[in-house]
């Protein structure tokens, strides 16, 4: 669970957001949306405990993720980026153990039979297991952003934060780690993931929370943001939309006239 | 996990050997019998045990506290600061304790206070850029090789202008052979004032080996895995500078060690960290040790520097591991 308390970000001396206020429970989906610079990766950051808050506060089921240590921080909320690193020498499989980190001591240098489990399943759950033992270095895009979100799943947490996971995957790829957030988050967990894809956030996510003019502008189900005006009026631009077979609604921008 | 053992074998064969060589190189002839005979014996009396108990062993075990303190150095500062071309001497201390020494030899100090002032004189210069490079909590990596670099220039230009205004007299040689970087007339006492600094720099660097394994992935991840960067950076920062002033203070400036030794390790072991630090640490002493032994050797009665040495074999396995393509391009 994620309560959000009148939360304001700032990026240097710029508010970047100001008193976002929601709740996500456990075993909720979904998609952070809004247009490059909103806000959505600081958000997240936030959430993680990673980038400070200027006033509010955020609670991770029911504690302030200021008051957690750094290690109990990461064994409740797990932060999946596609940040570019150099990484030589460290196999697949070196990459996603670091994600049991928080789960030793720091004496326990020995890798335990729990995380050998772990660390497989979340090899397993994006399908990296193929390639564990290879380099990092010579995985492609795609490829390697499947390994980060398997080092955040490796870390077993409650709550998983992603930016922009679908970013360099071809469609069945980001049709499958969006299909398995979705499974994760019925098993439970909670899952925060900000996408720039609006149909593939309607898809997959419970709600959509929309960020632009500098706050939350909305948290809703997909259908009641995709029908209204303000997503069109987040980004600026002219949509149009359809209903598909079963009813559910998707909008695309509208191409200009001939 | 029979693989670990078998490079854990090797390496400490490494040094043994590296040790042993080291033992037999001298001005007075003596057989590994003899040697042996001596190390076996430590209260006997006798010109062969004094020759090994007073001189060459204390002598390698100078060289393996600087090899294995430079190489541990040199493998963290790289890891922290995710940059392969960092060496131990990045954070000032050695230049700082150039200029103090050569500013304190100039003035006339005695040879025994000199390692004092050179330790105090690194770790002031290592403090001060850390506060340089202090970003919030924790360090700015940037900063740090900026404030580095450019504070270990200012102390070279120091030193330079010392040795320039003291042309004239025998100090300026004195400087310049400390610089060049000598274990000669290294004993026993050096070896016990700096091993508990060099010590808690070590252990540090124990505490410091799961931080750095996951700085790998870089800082945000690290931090996102729950590692306590800022708290791990000072840590690494505190040991470095212990670890670099000890070295500095035993054997003034020793080039390439903690620079070439942490790429030979990684080679060798891989970038965990667990394996890494211990690798270093014996590929650092042996090399160190087999060195020196070399500058004793090569030109007796004299020594060679083993800055002058290190440089000249540094230089090309320097350029060697870096032109050579990465394991995982095969």
């Amino acid at each position: 669970m994620i309560e959000l308390r009148d939360v304001g970000l700032r990026v240097g001396n710029r508010l970047l957001l100001d008193n976002v206020r929601a709740q996500i429970a456990s075993g909720e989906f979904v998609a952070v949306l809004g247009a490059n610079g909103a806000g959505k990766t600081t958000l997240l950051r936030a959430i993680a405990g990673l980038h400070a808050i200027s006033s509010g506060a955020i609670l991770l089921d029911g504690v302030s993720n200021t008051q957690l240590g750094s290690l109990e921080r990461a064994r409740r909320v797990a932060l999946v980026t596609g940040e570019e690193v150099v990484l030589d020498a460290l196999s697949v499989r070196g990459v996603v153990s670091i994600g049991r980190f928080p789960h030793h001591r720091w004496w326990q240098w020995r890798t335990q039979t729990t995380d050998e489990v772990a660390v497989g399943r979340a090899l397993g759950a994006v399908r990296i297991e193929d390639f564990a033992d290879r380099f990092f270095a010579t995985l492609s895009a795609g490829e390697r952003q499947r390994v980060w979100i398997a080092l955040g799943l490796a870390q077993e947490t409650p709550i998983l934060l992603l930016d922009e996971p679908t970013s360099h995957l071809d469609i069945r790829i980001a049709h499958e780690i969006l299909t398995l957030l979705r499974s994760l988050s019925q098993t439970g967990k909670s899952v925060v993931c900000a996408l720039h894809d609006i149909n593939e956030a309607a898809a997959y996510a419970d709600r959509i929370a929309l960020l632009g003019e500098g706050r939350l502008l909305a948290i809703a189900p997909p259908e009641t943001l995709l029908s209204g005006s303000l997503i069109e009026r987040t980004y600026g631009i002219t949509m149009d939309r359809i209903r598909l077979d079963g009813g559910r609604l998707r909008v695309f921008v509208r191409e200009p006239s001939e | 996990m029979a693989k670990h053992a078998a490079v854990a074998l090797l390496l400490i064969s490494l040094v043994l050997l590296a040790g042993a060589l080291a033992l037999l190189v001298g001005g007075t002839p003596l057989a590994p019998a003899q040697i042996a005979e001596a190390l076996a014996h430590p209260h006997a009396t006798g010109t062969s045990n004094v020759i090994i108990w007073e001189l060459r062993l204390p002598r390698v075990c100078v060289a393996a506290t600087v090899g294995a303190s430079l190489a541990l150095c040199g493998a963290m500062l790289q890891g922290m600061l995710r940059n392969p071309l960092v060496d131990p001497y990045l954070t000032g201390v050695s230049a700082a304790a150039a200029a103090a020494i050569a500013i304190a030899i100039a003035l006339g100090a005695s040879a025994a206070a000199t390692p004092g002032i050179g330790f105090v004189a690194g770790l002031a210069a290592a403090l001060l850029v850390a506060a340089l490079a202090r970003r919030g909590g924790g360090i700015d990596p940037n900063r740090l090789i900026l404030a580095g670099v450019s504070l270990s220039t200012l102390f070279a230009a120091i030193v330079t202008l010392v040795v320039v205004r003291m042309q004239s007299s025998n100090y300026a040689s004195t400087i310049v052979a400390w610089l060049a970087g000598s274990m000669a007339g290294r004993g026993w006492h050096e070896l016990a004032v700096v091993a508990p600094y060099a010590l808690v720099g070590g252990l540090l660097a124990i505490w410091a080996i799961p931080p750095l394994d996951a700085l790998r992935i870089g800082e945000l991840r690290a931090r996102a895995v729950g590692v306590n960067v800022d708290r791990a950076q000072w840590v690494i920062l505190a040991a470095s500078s212990l670890l670099a002033a000890s070295s500095v203070v035993l054997a003034g400036l020793v080039g390439f060690i903690g620079l070439i030794v942490p790429h030979l390790a990684r080679r060798l072991v891989g970038s965990d960290a667990r394996s890494l630090l211990p690798a270093c640490v014996a590929i650092g002493a042996a090399l160190c040790v087999l060195a020196d032994a070399v500058c004793r050797r090569i030109v007796a009665p004299a020594e060679l520097p083993i800055g002058v040495l290190l440089a000249f074999i540094g230089v090309p396995a320097f350029l060697y591991l870096y032109l050579r393509p990465p394991a995982h391009a095969n």
